[in-house]
């Protein structure tokens, strides 16, 4: 293999660099900037923009389209062109190690044998202006109370059923529609607690790609690489003022605190995680920590009498609020998978007695499903009287007879998608796709069309990312974690993932996308 | 603390010590290919597998007197018991399952901790036995040990005085007592088996349990079996000795609340007590010392399980009521 370190003059981790290579290679394949071929470098060379494509056809979230930085990227944009070919690469190594010593890793389901893996991170920050977060902020708060509504709504009185907003067989039919949760309130009506709401940007402005309502992922990764970058942007980070993110798990804790059962004025957390083989559970462990919460398997719990109990060392203890990090199917084998050994048998006894809070509630998942969300704008005009603040894509469904006839006639030009599909599996991209794959696609679509929505492929935002030593640009979408107790909370930011493959429209990490902090500037 | 952490951190710490004593004997054992007689290399061999209660694959092929031969089964012999994950005793598979337990634990152990345990798994886990082998192997070892003592040095400096580390310091020091007082054992039966043992190979012993110098000050530099055993099993002074791992154990679990069930603390606490006891007061008269080792090891079993019992995986006997938090 010809492809070696660069020789890192610092000596940071006091190991030889010939070494640091080896072990690299040996533990991941990072597609640009880590590992790089000396013959590729001019150590001393600055980095310009000078081959950085711009394209009008999507929006740069740094440069206007004549090439000049965007007036808030001025700054930074100052600082990396001001910065050697070395010094980048360097920080760009350093960024990946400290992830890598750090064991702030991942698994990809189905490829286990790859074991844990680290996203690519790429140490070129993305910056948003204050009044582009000022109004992501409202979207996202008016889009959770609202989804808040519809789920305290549905499970209850069902008016927007009743009024003929939303086709009641949209509900019924959802699979993570729970009858089990029919009659129950959640403290504050925030059956989501914790969401993470994917966003993208085109020419239009920004766009809602989905709400994550169930068991939101990434915002360990989000903190992790704000700490990593910032230790290596020092400076453009203390001039910039960058708005901070740290403090999520504090707000995430006030945020549990104020949703455990009535009567409870110091509750006992636990954070409930499938175990040392989920895909995050770097995530579980991480957050555990933050809210200095036990993290606990369902084999740590037991119900008895109505409440939950933990098995301590000295003894068993109970818990009030759960904040788990399992699906709804595996969280009770009494009531969803029989099969499942991750849950707690009896929990949703406890919690339907209202001893115990889950957040997030069971049966929210059916606020995200694909096809209910469509009816988002709805929504929250049925529920809020407001309009939108932030738009959705444009949908077809094709359980209904003209978006199944436009999804077919157009697959080449759409993305499809299904219901309960999430990770960027069971998706056609269709101007990627071969026409067999469109065959087959079409063929399971008329199968199930109930299964099935599409929507136009999206002219998704691009940064620069530093790829192969050079600035190049790469679609990104951007996820702010959104908490929702008595009030709603949202740290200013979120995690920017990016499809790192040229021309990709898959941020997905277990597709192999990468991530980048999000800087939100105080003006 | 919740009882899975507590046996996480327990089981961390055993597996971390496990790999010291396994690098310091293959640290050892390294050396002694360079130089040392065939039947003393062999000697090394058996008494690392029997410590281990394990069999090597395809066998120890004996004093055989054309060196490349022997040198095969170094070879074959140091990899299963450095890299081969099938063998759970390997250093390999120590660290591995250490690092696996402390994953699974990192909100309870700090991040210095899980960085120092995790930067030296990733560093071994791609290394093979042929990339250190014509070079250093003594080396390699040498490294290993290192990056070990980082941990635990790591660890005393920044661990958390809670629950938590008194489980840590208890798996240490049971891990220790169990696998020094094998190592003892196998020693003595071997003596046996190959009548007097050389100086070489004591002076190697000593050196396992870092008490070489120690024994040189007591002492002198002549080696005399007798003294050496008992500066090891006795001498409080010498950090790996046995008395002075027991004591420590009695000392953490002082430290630790009685747990759910107050006989089974009392059970446990007593086990530790007649530990000491064993060492303190039958030790130094006995005739039969190897039966005196022997009940040692089976206390100290029996130390795990009542701890594990006490603390991990106890009966639930009467929940609290439902209006008690």
């Amino acid at each position: 293999m010809g492809t070696r370190l660069i020789d890192l003059s610092c000596g940071w981790c006091g190991l030889r660099t010939s070494r640091i290579g080896i072990l690299l290679i040996g533990f991941f394949t990072f597609p640009h900037g880590a590992l790089l071929d000396d013959r590729q470098i001019d150590r001393s060379a600055k980095l310009d923009f000078k081959n950085y494509e711009i394209d009008s056809s999507f929006y740069d979230e740094m440069f206007e389209v004549d090439g000049s930085p965007r007036t808030h990227c001025v700054e930074l944009h100052s600082t990396l062109t001001d910065l050697t070919q070395l010094e980048l690469s360097t920080m760009q190594e350093r960024v990946t190690r400290s992830f890598y010593n750090e064991g702030i890793t991942f698994i990809v389901y189905g490829d286990e044998a790859a074991g844990e893996r680290i996203i690519p991170i790429d140490c070129v920050p993305r910056i948003l202006a204050n009044a582009e977060w000022r109004h992501i902020e409202a979207g996202l708060d008016q889009r959770l109370r609202g989804l808040n509504m519809f789920l305290e709504d549905i499970y209850n009185e069902a008016r927007i059923i009743n009024d003929g907003v939303i086709p009641v067989d949209v509900i019924r039919g959802c699979p993570q529609y729970r009858i089990e949760m029919r009659g129950l309130s959640a403290p504050y009506s925030a059956w989501v607690a914790v969401c993470g709401t994917d966003l993208v940007r085109t020419n239009d402005g920004f766009r809602v790609l989905e709400d994550n309502l169930r068991v939101p992922s990434g915002v360990s990764y989000m903190i992790a690489t704000r700490k990593a970058v910032k230790a290596n942007l020092r400076n453009a980070y203390r001039k910039s003022q960058v708005l901070d993110v740290e403090h999520y798990g504090k707000l995430l804790l006030r945020t549990l605190r104020e949703i455990a059962p009535p009567g409870v004025s110091d509750p006992t957390i636990a954070l409930l995680t499938p175990g040392v083989y989920n895909s995050a559970f770097y995530e579980h462990m991480f957050l555990a920590s933050e809210l200095d919460a036990e993290l606990v398997e369902g084999i740590d719990l037991i119900v008895n009498d109505g409440y939950v109990y933990m098995r301590t060392t000295s003894g068993m203890r109970r818990v009030d609020v759960i904040y788990r990090r399992v699906d709804d199917d595996f969280i009770d084998p009494l009531i969803f998978r029989p099969d499942s050994y991750l849950g707690v048998p009896g929990l949703l006894h406890a919690y339907r007695l209202g001893n115990v809070t889950l957040a997030n509630a069971p049966g929210t998942g059916v606020a995200d499903d694909k096809s209910v969300y469509a009816y988002v704008p709805d929504i929250i005009r049925y529920y809020l009287c407001e309009e939108p603040i932030l738009a959705n894509v444009q949908t077809n469904l094709c359980r209904q007879p003209e978006g199944l006839e436009y999804t077919l006639d157009n697959l080449e030009n759409l993305v499809v998608k299904q219901v309960g599909g999430s990770g960027g599996y069971g998706m056609l991209i269709g101007p990627h796709s071969t026409s067999e794959e469109r065959e087959e696609f079409a063929r399971q679509i008329r199968a199930d069309p109930a299964n099935y929505i599409s929507q136009p492929v999206l002219d998704l935002s691009r940064a620069p990312c530093l790829i192969d030593n050079e600035f190049e640009p790469r679609h990104v979408d951007l996820r702010p974690f959104i908490l929702r107790g008595r009030e709603t909370r949202i740290v200013p930011g979120g995690l920017c993932r990016i499809a790192l493959p040229r021309g990709s429209l898959v941020v997905n990490s277990s597709q192999g996308g990468g991530a980048k902090d999000i800087w939100v500037l105080p003006t | 603390m919740l009882s899975s952490s507590a046996n996480g951190i327990y089981w961390m710490a055993r597996y971390i010590e496990r790999a010291s004593f396994m690098c310091r004997l293959l640290h050892i054992q390294s050396e002694a290919l360079v130089d040392r007689p065939i039947a003393e290399i062999e000697f090394g061999w058996r008494r690392i597998y029997r410590a281990i209660d394990r069999s090597p694959l395809g066998g120890i092929r004996g004093t055989d007197p054309e060196d490349d031969y022997t040198l095969v089964d170094a070879y074959l012999l140091t990899d299963e018991l450095t890299f081969v994950r099938q063998n759970p005793e390997a250093i390999l598979s120590c660290l591995e399952r250490g690092r696996e337990n402390a994953r699974q634990i990192r909100n309870c152990i700090s991040e210095q901790m899980w960085t120092a345990l995790n930067t030296e798994f990733l560093r071994i886990r791609d290394i093979k036995l042929t990339d250190i082998w014509l070079t250093s192997p003594g080396s390699f070892y040498a490294e290993v040990l290192a990056g070990i003592d980082r941990f635990t040095g790591v660890a005393t400096a920044t661990m958390y005085r809670d629950e938590g580390w008194h489980f840590f310091r208890v798996g240490q020091f049971i891990e220790r007592v169990q696998f020094s007082c094998s190592l003892l054992l196998t020693q003595n039966t071997l003596e046996v088996q190959y009548g007097d043992l050389s100086d070489a190979s004591w002076r190697s012993l000593l050196r396992i349990f870092h008490a070489s110098g120690a024994y040189d000050s007591t002492h002198s530099i002549e080696i005399q079996p007798e003294l050496v055993l008992n500066l090891l099993v006795t001498d409080r002074r010498i950090p790996e000795s046995l008395l002075r791992s027991v004591d420590r154990i009695t000392q953490e679990l002082s430290s630790l609340g009685d747990g759910p069930n107050m006989a089974m603390s009392g059970a446990l606490r007593r086990r530790a007590g007649r530990l000491g006891a064993l060492l303190r007061y039958d030790w130094p008269d006995c005739d039969d010392r190897d039966e005196v080792l022997r009940q040692v090891l089976a206390h100290s079993r029996q130390l795990h399980t009542l701890l594990s019992e006490t603390y991990f995986e106890y009966a639930i006997q009467g929940l609290p009521r439902s209006d008690v938090r």
